[in-house]
């Protein structure tokens, strides 16, 4: 049933964490954007307020609250610092990933350490992106080979993954390598490696144009050994494990959606109380039309985007309840039946590329009415800025979320090379 | 209770009996109804029981109460949601459908939030007889003037006190369904000078003397939904039908009968709007899959779905800011900063959506047979983003009450 206003329990939490956002994260900005990471007071709170694992399924050692939870949450934290929730301590889109594509108890062992006391300091990483297209094929250029003796023992792994968030920080990651090597995006396998694994180079961390406190960074892998226990996914077919693949994919771009409404709330907000008080021509400069509608315009993106955030995120926890045989949301009888995924990743891929667009509009308007004053460092509002267009190439581009919504709207296959990152996606629809 | 973002069982039900009932029923009509200028009475009366029968005033005779303010007394459902839903799926049949069907109409909220018993009784009393086959009956909402639109404080029409009746002068135009009402709220002044205070609401019943119809306006679109001038010349009205009784006008309370009706009824135009949007976007989309080869690459391809997907996002977050004022006004919450960005959202995003729509579908899907509704929805939507407040108008609304001390500009 339609309801817009959050529990009483989702309102509590909105609250700590909205606090959190106000009191340490907001003030720490510049800080924190100097240092490039949260320093470890900031990760501890964040730690003990469960923030690393909201997303996740209790069945994996997550908290079980939901993507709608998750996303509430999300907002407040990217309020306070965008770049915040992806320096966190926690699995990051490593849990998200890891759900989808190993079995529960698999998942449940891999994430367990990250609700556990120390969890503030212990990261994890997904390898998807690499710098260099294949030229000559299509997939991944990192290659995984089944040893010699037999894929049951192990693969060897060789590439270079690039654009992996966490990459210095994190213990393990996940690498995506093509195993297959004539099947394209339906040849891959996924791998669990730990930093420590031979063969394995953290290489320098990037220089990046905004979200400085999280970390954005590579790894290369030379004849990386790994065991055959490490590749995930195994119990599904070629088709499952796509499915998956683009399930994963799909949950956390929203979750990052959900971080772009919060950074919009921001931008939107110093820029209303900025032309509340800067007067021109003898009154605020909000009370000049062509300001004041460009703040009307900005507020109903940030409002838009976030009803498409949480009607994904409401699709997704009503999936999640159906197929993990969770309690109902209420009266089965007069409830609709579950969406199907495909109306799920419909919901998402619309919230993902709305929400980037409302974030670097409201970060753009939001530089140009403070005039001269935008452009400097003083006000929090270049930081946004430059952080809208970071955060909007974090995960799913709009450009490869609409490619995804018209698939699922046209009823087209909806398969990895449709949607994912990829110098394939570039050809999405061949 | 949680946020969330799904229909009931019941909704959903609903929701695809009118989307087959409006494909099926109404959309081979209404091209014919756009050509002849109108809707024939049968087929209005047929569709005013079917809706009676599941529930649904988005057309009713007006006794049934909007939302009440308490929301621990709300009605399974939500009367204002459920009419969005209900409205959109009728427009998406035909955009002048919901503005043709009998009852008091956009008439109905100002009687009903500021009439007093007696004249709710009398007012709605008319419309008693439709649901026992009685004639069917309109009622209408006439604020605009030819000098004073959006700015709705300086309208001109005069009111005087004379006796037990008062004398209206004046001109209204573009009422939807003016002729044809039975009775019309119209607004007027006792001098212009006093601005809002000086407004009074009048129920002003047909063939009252020296109330007249002017011309019926030839439109760009919406073309069955009927639009008229009405021409006030020394009309005496009944102090008895000064709406809200003497007492009402204290203070500014007649500017804010006018503008209480939209709070309500935005989010419904709005939706609106987005079922003339959807059936463009819905078209564009079985045009697309009908006419382009999807196993092969098509260069032009990735740039089509990528227009179609923005415009079915653009629709879709409309679609939510409908909902969420609408289930605003529902639970009793104050939504004039929501109801006026569903209506902005909602206006814009269905006009590009029927732009996008006929660039689509090119050539042949401006004129022949299957396309030819598609240059209908072009012509049909653009009063969206103007009638029940341009989108400008929405823009003063959501900026006041998002800035500190704007009282105008």
């Amino acid at each position: 049933m339609i309801t817009f206003e959050p529990s009483d329990d989702q309102k509590l939490m909105i609250e700590s964490v909205a606090q959190f956002a106000r009191t340490v994260l907001r003030p720490r900005l510049r800080e924190t954007e100097r240092q490039r990471s949260l320093p470890e007071d900031v990760r501890r709170t964040a730690h003990e307020l469960g923030l690393g694992v909201v997303a996740l399924p209790e069945i994996v050692s997550g908290a079980g609250l939901g993507l709608v939870t998750a996303a509430l949450l999300e907002e407040e934290v990217a309020w306070g610092d965008p770049a915040a929730a992806f320096a966190f301590g926690g699995p990051g889109a490593f849990g998200l990933a890891v759900t989808e594509l190993a079995t529960a108890e698999e998942a449940a062992a891999l994430l367990a350490p990250f609700s556990a006391e120390g969890g503030h300091d212990r990261f994890a990483a997904v390898a998807w992106g690499e710098a260099k297209p294949v030229a000559d094929r299509a997939g991944l250029a990192t290659m995984a080979r089944p040893d010699e003796a037999g894929a049951e023992k192990g693969y060897r792994l060789t590439g270079e993954k690039a654009f992996i968030v966490n990459a210095d920080r994190a213990e393990a990651f996940l690498v995506f390598a093509q195993v297959e090597a004539d099947k394209g995006l339906r040849g891959l396998g996924a791998f669990v490696v730990p930093k420590t694994a031979r063969g394995l180079t953290v290489l320098p961390r990037a220089t990046t144009l905004g979200l400085d406190a999280a970390s954005f960074g590579a790894i290369r892998l030379e004849d990386v050994v790994v065991p055959a226990s490490a590749r995930l996914g195994t119990h599904l077919d070629e088709g499952a494990f796509s499915g998956a693949v683009v399930r994963f994919f799909a949950r956390s771009a929203l979750l990052v959606a959900a971080r772009a409404v919060g950074l919009s709330r921001a931008a939107f907000e110093v820029t209303r109380e900025y032309v509340d008080g800067r007067k021109a021509f003898g009154k605020p400069i909000g009370h000049f039309q062509a300001v004041a509608f460009t703040i009307a315009d900005r507020a109903m993106d940030v409002d838009g985007a976030r009803a498409l955030v949480w009607k994904a995120a409401s699709s997704w926890d009503a999936f999640d309840r159906a197929r993990w045989n969770l309690p109902a949301l209420g009266d089965p009888a007069k409830s609709a039946p579950p969406p199907k995924e495909r109306e799920c990743l419909l919901a998402t891929a619309r919230a993902v590329a709305t929400a980037h667009e409302a974030a670097m509009r409201c970060g753009d308007d939001g530089v140009q009415l403070h005039g001269g004053a935008g452009f400097m460092r003083d006000y929090p509002v270049e930081k946004l800025m430059r952080d809208a267009k970071q955060l909007a190439l974090c995960s799913l581009t709009a450009e490869h979320a609409d490619q995804l919504a018209a698939a699922c709207a046209l009823g087209l296959p909806v398969d990895p090379a449709l949607v994912l990152p990829t110098a394939e996606s570039q050809n999405a629809f061949v | 209770m949680t946020i969330d973002i799904s229909l009931t069982k019941r909704q959903l039900e609903t929701r695809e009996m009118i989307r087959a009932f409006a494909k099926n029923v109404v959309r081979p009509l209404a091209l014919g109804w756009d050509r002849e200028g109108g809707i024939p009475d049968d087929f209005l009366r047929n569709l005013a029981m079917m809706a009676t029968s599941i529930g649904s005033n988005a057309m009713s005779t007006g006794l049934g109460e909007d939302a009440p303010k308490d929301p621990s007394k709300k009605k399974s459902g939500g009367g204002n949601l459920f009419n969005a839903l209900v409205a959109e799926e009728l427009s998406w049949g035909d955009g002048a459908l919901p503005l043709c069907l009998p009852g008091p109409g956009l008439g109905g909220p100002p009687v009903r939030a500021t009439g007093t018993p007696e004249q709710k009784e009398r007012f709605f009393g008319v419309f008693k007889d439709m649901a026992a086959g009685g004639p069917l009956r309109w009622g209408a909402y006439g604020l605009t003037e030819p000098a004073a639109g959006s700015d709705v404080a300086g309208i001109r029409a005069s009111c005087r006190k004379d006796g037990e009746h008062w004398v209206l002068n004046g001109r209204k135009c573009y009422i939807t369904n003016g002729a044809k009402a039975s009775w019309t709220v119209i607004f007027a002044t006792i001098d212009p000078a006093l601005g809002r205070a000086g407004h009074r609401a009048f129920v002003v019943e047909k063939g009252t003397p020296g109330f007249s119809v002017g011309r019926l306006e030839e439109k760009m679109g919406l073309r069955a939904s009927e639009t008229a001038e009405l021409v006030l010349e020394d009309c005496r009205v009944p102090a008895a039908n000064l709406l809200g009784g003497e007492e009402a006008y204290v203070s500014k309370e007649g500017f804010m009968t006018a503008m209480k009706t939209f709070d309500n009824t935005r989010p419904l135009v709005g939706a609106m709007a987005l079922g003339i949007g959807g059936a463009a976007y819905d078209h564009a989309c079985d045009f697309v899959k009908d006419h382009y080869v999807l196993s092969r690459p098509i260069p032009r391809y990735a740039a089509l779905a990528e227009r179609l997907a923005k415009v079915g996002r653009q629709l879709e977050a409309a679609r939510l800011l409908c909902w969420r004022a609408a289930w605003m006004a529902d639970a009793g919450v104050p939504n004039a900063k929501e109801a006026s960005m569903a209506k902005a959202a909602a206006g814009q995003a269905a006009i590009r959506s029927c732009i996008e729509a006929i660039e689509i579908c090119g050539a042949e899907g401006s004129i022949a047979g299957d396309n030819a509704l598609l240059e209908k929805w072009f012509r049909d939507i653009k009063v969206y983003d103007i009638f029940e407040g341009t989108g400008q108008i929405q823009r003063i609304v959501i900026s006041k009450r998002l800035l500190t001390d704007l009282k105008s500009f």
